[in-house]
């Protein structure tokens, strides 16, 4: 990769004031972690390119994402549930790798086919996991059919992917891409990279046989809701239209703590979206070549993507089963009166009256 | 400059506006029919519209939502200014009252400003106050502005009573689609209405007719329902009165119409020294009117006793002027010019009565139970404690009633040095007290129709143009014509000024006015460019003006080419911001 590292990218007004926002709102939270357990642990199901996988989801603690120190993502509050003095030895990376592998003897029956490790940050970043960590990752997973691991585009590279895909393993990268438009990644965002970097960081993944999972953020801050809605389908088409993206996952906004997103929503100025647009993302992206997913978190809470109360979990669970089956159908199967404030939502909902509703 | 938006009409900070479109929108109002958006530019770059006189068009915007830092916009503001000057037709931008000059919003030259951190601070009083007086702090007067998405028919009358010019259906509309049904006093769910406490068309269904499509119509009525009351309400000047009662069915709104009473300054300023209408005196919360609160400073600052009689304490009369009450015209008799007369009330304190016909002592009209409040005890008994302090009286005569008045007194005799004399019995008007009152005054010398009428306009002076003024401007002094519409003449016999009943102030003449320019009392000065006005000075005619200048102020007209005099339409800052309508209504001019 030819793309320079995040600091370089830290030049224009907008990208320095959301830094010094975010790095004076993080500097409120005073949580350490201990780096010899991993942030969190669990088994689960995915739809991956060969079909439905059980999976064991590892968030491993690394000291966090660097761009997230310099200031970073204005939703993302992640870097919290990073270790304290920023980076952790390659044991105790190793323990935590331990600890995920004794959840999963103690919760299932099979071990997982698919293994899938989050940093909060990069895991091809070399300063959050050294080339030993990683190499001896690859080694303890080799058996399994599939890894997913998360990465920033920058660290994206064929050599590094290389150590997984010669074991044998299906590897696929996730990459935070957030939104296919450039000024809505920066501007609301305020992640430093284009969506050009993302196209060169799935090249640079074909090179070493690996693939590419986008993940996509709908509804970051100041957008408003049919805004978000429509920044979600040409991302989810755009993605689904570069070589070697395979699976695109739309996470949609949660409120985290100690994050722009908080701040905002706590003095009455952003609303998480409403499951009806997730839905509708879904529905309306259903031609596009490559997987959809979602898994809202938080769903049905004031804090996470949310309808009316009433009708929150049916949609979510219609949600997952549209993940698994990738069939639109599901959707017809739910309703609720509160579609009609959702459609009001999206005809007179404006940067500049939001939220519209609750 | 404004070119699409100018005020009518003041009442306070609420306003009646008209939006000149193609077809003119009268304000407050709803803007949903006539707004168009230019969009947003967090998503992509935008294309400038080009100007339509039919709608008011919202330039590309950055809309802060509520809780945006100030770091963060001032580093996305876009330029206003740019983009307004590009389109030719009525434009709007879009700022946030955390940094209402963001970008130099406030000069961009544009008709109106839509706030974009509404939804965060609607619901929350010392917010929405602030947000409203920092945002007209800041962009011109005669700008319009929007609150989108936030309007409901309760608390429609607020947010107009604030200031607010534009609102939309909105909210509105999104609460109908939720089930709720809105009124003016509050907000219910569809489900628990057994019948429909209205009578717009869309209510006349029977009631299981009635689903939540019809909601949304009902929700949208009421609250253009509202807004005509609303503006009629500002036409007559009568706003508060209503505002006070009505927002009571919401704590919010109380708080709100309380914490504005708390921003003297901005009230005060917007706040007429006069009104041809009545004032309602029915709560409490009237005391801390900014038309109450000013009498009362004045009286207390200002005013300045120049009989040499003693003093009587009276209860006020329902009727106004007091002089033309019954009771009042019985204390007359009594009292025979041997005293000088001061009324006592709630909630305009004390009435000399030289100011008993000024605004609002003629005007108000309180609810009379002879229960008073603590609040209305203090209040009446700080301005008497004042009122005595700066004025010396050989004799304080209280002829007042037990309920409230003979415990105000008793509270302020042990403040002041003067003691006090008490000559009720039972009643005042009982033949008893009025003999007590009469017989307390024998061997007091009378005072003379002159001298009468002398303090009289001395009094209105001070109270108009400040501490010593009627000494300063009328050191000769002849009065001609009857009270109350004196004339008052120089020993040459020019008029200088004439009284004017309806509110008890004095119009001058150009002598009068120049007299006024002379005295070293404060003058009330609008700059104009170099022409000699008719009629009217219009805004952006004015060059300066002062501070000081209120809605209805004498004012000096000054400028290369004219001296003139006559009232105030606009308080002296919005005569400097303004670019549309009459800032001065000229009543005499000359050219120099």
């Amino acid at each position: 990769m030819s793309q320079p590292s995040p600091e370089v990218y830290e030049r224009d007004r907008g990208m320095d004031a959301h830094n010094a926002v975010m790095r004076d709102i993080r500097a409120e939270r005073d949580e350490t972690y201990d780096a010899h357990e991993p942030t969190r642990v669990w088994l689960d199901e995915d739809n991956t390119p060969d079909g439905v996988k059980t999976s064991l989801t590892i968030i491993l603690n690394t000291g966090g994402c660097r761009w997230a120190r310099a200031g970073g993502c204005t939703m993302c509050g992640y870097v919290a549930e990073s270790v304290e003095g920023g980076s952790v030895s390659h044991e105790a990376l190793m323990d935590q790798i331990d600890a995920c592998l004794e959840h999963e003897r103690d919760n299932a029956d099979e071990p997982a086919e698919l293994i899938k490790i989050y940093t909060s940050g990069s895991f091809l970043d070399e300063r959050e996991v050294p080339a030993e960590s990683r190499r001896a990752i690859a080694e303890t997973f080799a058996d399994r059919e599939r890894m997913v691991v998360e990465s920033l585009p920058d660290f994206v590279s064929a050599a590094k992917l290389s150590e997984f895909t010669e074991r044998g393993l299906e590897t696929d990268v996730a990459i935070g891409l957030e939104t296919a438009t450039d000024r809505v990644r920066h501007d609301c965002v305020n992640k430093y990279f284009a969506f050009s970097d993302f196209e060169d960081a799935c090249t640079e993944a074909a090179e070493a046989g690996a693939g590419v999972k986008a993940y996509l953020l709908m509804k970051p801050p100041f957008l408003a809701e049919s805004e978000a809605l429509d920044d979600m389908v040409s991302s989810v088409e755009r993605c689904a239209a570069v070589d070697n993206c395979h699976t695109v996952s739309m996470n949609p906004c949660n409120v985290q703590r100690y994050t722009m997103v908080d701040e905002l929503h706590f003095r009455g100025g952003y609303r998480p979206p409403w499951l009806w647009s997730v839905a509708a993302v879904l529905e309306r992206t259903v031609d596009a070549d490559a997987i959809v997913v979602s898994d809202p978190v938080g769903h049905g809470s004031d804090r996470g993507p949310h309808n009316c109360g009433e009708c929150d979990d049916r949609v979510q669970t219609a949600i997952k089963d549209f993940d698994l089956r990738q069939d639109p159908s599901v959707f017809e199967q739910v309703s609720c009166e509160c579609e009609r404030t959702w459609e009001l939502v999206l005809a007179e909902e404006t940067a500049f009256n939001q939220p519209l509703a609750r | 400059m404004t070119d699409y938006f100018e005020v009518h009409e003041r009442d306070g900070a609420a306003r009646i506006g008209e939006l000149r479109l193609d077809s003119p929108l009268r304000t407050p109002a709803l803007a949903d029919d006539v707004v168009r958006d230019a969009g947003s530019l967090w998503n992509r770059e935008r294309d400038l519209l080009d100007g339509d006189d039919a709608a008011l068009t919202i330039l590309p915007h950055r809309a802060y939502p509520a809780g945006t830092r100030e770091e963060v916009i001032d580093a996305f503001a876009p330029d206003y200014a740019d983009s307004a000057a590009a389109v030719d037709g009525p434009t709007a931008a879009v700022i946030t009252s955390d940094a209402p000059a963001a970008g130099d919003a406030a000069d961009a030259g544009v008709d109106a400003y839509v706030l974009s951190n509404a939804q965060g601070v609607v619901g929350h009083a010392s917010a929405f106050v602030d947000a409203v007086v920092d945002v007209r702090e800041t962009v011109p007067a005669d700008t319009a502005l929007y609150l989108s998405g936030v309007a409901t028919p309760l608390n429609v009358a607020t947010l107009a009573y604030a200031g607010v010019d534009l609102v939309d259906a909105k909210r509105a509309r999104v609460k109908g689609s939720q089930g709720k049904y809105l009124t003016d006093e509050g907000e219910r769910f569809l489900e628990d209405l057994d019948e429909l406490p209205c009578s717009c068309p869309v209510c006349q269904v029977p009631r299981e007719e009635f689903d939540r499509a019809a909601c949304e119509e009902h929700n949208v009525n009421a609250l253009e329902a509202e807004l005509r009351r609303v503006r009629r309400r500002i036409r007559e000047g009568r706003l508060r009165d209503y505002v006070e009662g009505q927002a009571r069915h919401e704590q919010w709104l109380t708080a709100t119409f309380r914490e504005f009473d708390q921003q003297y300054g901005y009230t005060e300023a917007r706040a007429p020294v006069a009104r041809n209408n009545e004032l309602t005196a029915a709560t409490g919360d009237t005391i801390r009117r900014p038309e109450i609160q000013r009498f009362a400073q004045r009286v207390s600052e200002r005013y300045v006793n120049r009989f040499r009689n003693p003093l009587v304490l009276v209860p006020c009369s329902a009727r106004k002027p007091y002089s033309e009450s019954q009771s009042h015209g019985q204390f007359h008799d009594a009292i025979q010019f041997r005293a000088h007369l001061a009324s006592m009330t709630s909630p305009i304190g004390v009435v000399p009565q030289e100011l008993e016909l000024t605004y609002p002592a003629q005007h108000y009209d309180t609810v009379v139970t002879g229960r008073w409040s603590e609040d209305e005890k203090e209040f009446v008994a700080e301005v008497l404690r004042r009122y005595l302090e700066r004025n010396e009286y050989p004799r304080v005569i209280a002829h007042v009633p037990e309920d409230g008045y003979r415990d105000i007194c008793e509270r302020v005799e042990k403040a002041v040095d003067v003691p006090f004399e008490y000559t009720v019995e039972d009643h005042p008007t009982t033949t008893e007290s009025i003999g007590n009152l009469m017989s307390t005054l024998d061997g007091e010398l009378k005072y003379s129709k002159r001298e009468r009428q002398h303090n009289t306009v001395r009094a209105i002076a001070d109270y108009m143009l400040g501490d010593g003024a009627g000494d300063d401007l009328f050191d000769e002094l002849n009065t001609r014509s009857r009270y109350p519409k004196l004339q008052v003449r120089d020993d040459d016999e020019e008029l200088l000024a004439t009284m004017v009943p309806t509110y008890g102030a004095l119009a001058f003449t150009l002598a009068g006015a120049r007299r006024w320019v002379d005295s070293d009392a404060p003058t009330k000065t609008v700059e104009i460019d170099a022409f000699v006005p008719q009629g009217s000075v219009l805004a952006p005619g004015v060059v300066d003006a002062d501070d000081g200048i209120r809605v209805g102020d004498e004012v000096v007209v000054e400028g290369p080419a004219a001296f003139a005099v006559g009232r105030a339409e606009m308080h002296g800052a919005e005569m400097r911001s303004s670019t549309r309508g009459v800032a001065v209504d000229v009543r005499h001019s000359e050219e120099l």
